[in-house]
């Protein structure tokens, strides 16, 4: 698509599982991937996502379309003249809705975050994570992922002991 | 015994997750404290946590925070220092916004430069290095009649270096005063590299901006700079010329607040162009000063900072006698916290556990003992 008419530019998104879907180059251009391929003019008429089923993709582009800056008549970002507090609350709301979905769904969409570059949904999605280990204690990190302690007690004692702050 | 677990090699770190993604992506974003837990969960995650590349991908998304101190007092005496990021980003919760990495006794502390999460303090005439994440202290290997001006990356090198100035003992040429490079961990002798007219740099706080070390002086109208890598002084025009300024880094721009006590006003200014020393008054705040005075008591008119946050926010703090005031740049208070003997820095802490070979070969280097607490 390397039209460069005036009006908004679509872009066809293909999943490996065969669906196709047309999303303005600038939702597209939310992933940093897509990006780089269409300014380095790799981008055809269609992009080949591979590893990210149309399930996931669908959810990918739904939270692209809500967090792509809204652009004016000129093309100049918007965002900051639309009381940007009241806009930010609105996406957390949005967000938080957002990431109710089931675990599977959850640990795709951060491959999915990832494999595109997608910083804002990497965040969003690896945060459930991030809390539960920075929020439990090391029995309970073991339990929720069944990891085995592999260590000899006392070498256990002294890995706490060598990062005995992290624990107070 | 890292070795030992190649057996369980096959089991992922963390179900459901590819380990690449489970590591870079999610184990890298963990704040500092939880990443250390971690460790002690198995083999694996400690292997994972403990790689120095993946402790400097760690440090690079860990935010700069504003360092702050609180002053504990026993008696009329300074008996600890707590070293405290303010962290205002949205999401963190009220009670960790001011809560404090580590605690340093035998005090009185003073901090005089900040370089990839590691602190140069300056006590009873000795300068030394801490890393509060890591909780590492140690002496720096700076000679008497030298204070540091500021520490930094030394980029074709990757060295940490040390920029000390050498006190003038006297009129004899020997005895004059200039500006040296330290090579941490080298053994070396500081390298004298002449200016000297930085003199008037002690003590006083800089930013490093685009691999320079920026100094703004009382009443000055232009900016020093030391370039980290040509290790050469140069000076750049600044639009203020007050009593009380203050130069912070926002969206990769410079910036320079300046606080006119008598007005009660506060102007802040970006270099639009940096190269071409284009600058623009973007704000002019107007402070409510009796009003604050009023509801939060004295206000301590060297208690003045602007920051910039790790959002891209510009933070105004004010101190008034207990409080620490946050001001938006219509001057309307957006927050205060109420925190006794709290001292504001002009400096910022992006804290890092990554491991420098050159610190365990510093005099008194300790880990997790005195100062610490």
């Amino acid at each position: 698509m390397a039209t460069r008419e005036a009006g908004k530019k679509m872009i066809m998104l293909k999943s490996p599982d065969g669906m196709e879907f047309e999303v303005e180059e600038a939702v597209a251009m939310e992933s940093q991937t897509i990006r780089k391929m269409i300014e380095d003019d790799c981008a055809d008429t269609a992009i080949l996502i591979p590893n990210i089923n149309s399930k996931i993709l669908s959810r990918v582009i739904e939270y692209c379309n809500k967090h792509v800056p809204t652009t004016g008549a000129t093309g100049a970002a918007a965002s900051d003249t639309v009381a940007p507090a009241a806009l930010a609350e609105d996406l957390k709301i949005w967000d938080a809705e957002f990431i109710k979905v089931n675990r599977a769904t959850r640990f795709n969409l951060i491959q999915a975050a990832s494999y595109l570059n997608i910083k804002g949904l990497l965040d969003l999605t690896s945060q459930t994570t991030i809390d539960t280990i920075s929020d439990n204690s090391l029995e309970e990190i073991r339990s929720f992922l069944s990891t085995k302690n592999d260590y000899l007690p006392e070498e256990e004692q002294t890995i706490r002991r060598e990062n005995q702050w992290a624990f107070q | 015994m890292a070795e030992a677990a190649s057996a369980e090699e096959a089991a992922p770190l963390h179900p459901g997750l590819p380990d690449e993604i489970f590591i870079w992506e999610v184990l890298v974003r963990l704040p500092p404290k939880a990443l250390l837990r971690c460790r002690t969960v198995c083999r694996a995650w400690r292997r994972a946590t403990s790689a120095r590349d993946f402790l400097l991908a760690h440090h690079a998304l860990q935010p700069a925070l504003p360092l702050l101190y609180v002053h504990n007092y026993v008696g009329d005496n300074i008996e600890s220092l707590d070293i405290v990021p303010f962290d205002r980003r949205a999401g963190v919760a009220a009670d960790d916004q001011l809560r404090p990495v580590a605690r340093l006794g035998q005090g009185p502390f003073r901090a005089i430069a900040s370089c990839d999460g590691l602190l140069v303090f300056s006590n009873d005439c000795r300068f030394s290095l801490c890393n509060p994440a890591t909780r590492q202290y140690a002496r720096l290997p700076v000679p008497p009649g030298f204070v540091p001006l500021g520490m930094y990356s030394h980029s074709p090198t990757g060295k940490y270096r040390l920029l000390l100035y050498k006190l003038s003992t006297g009129p004899a040429p020997d005895a004059q005063g200039g500006s040296y490079v330290l090579v941490l961990g080298s053994g070396q002798p500081p390298r004298c590299i002449g200016c000297p007219d930085a003199r008037e740099l002690v003590f006083s706080p800089s930013v490093l901006f685009r691999g320079g070390l920026h100094w703004h002086r009382e009443q000055n109208e232009r900016i020093v700079v030391f370039d980290t890598t040509t290790e050469l002084f140069r000076h750049m025009c600044v639009p203020v010329v007050s009593r009380c300024t203050n130069l912070f880094e926002m969206d990769g721009m410079l910036g320079v607040s300046s606080f006119n006590y008598a007005a009660a006003t506060i102007d802040i200014w970006m270099a639009q162009d940096y190269e071409s020393e284009v600058w623009s008054n973007k704000h002019h705040v107007e402070l409510p000063v009796a009003e604050l005075t009023m509801r939060f008591g004295r206000f301590n008119r060297h208690g003045f900072g602007v920051v910039a946050s790790s959002d891209g926010h510009l933070l105004m703090l004010l101190k008034f006698s207990d409080w620490l005031l946050q001001v938006d740049m219509d001057g309307k208070l957006v927050a205060s916290f109420h925190c006794k003997d709290l001292a504001y820095t002009r400096f910022w802490l992006k804290q890092t556990l990554v491991s420098h070979t050159f610190f365990p070969t510093l005099e008194h280097y300790v880990v997790n003992a005195s100062p610490f607490i």
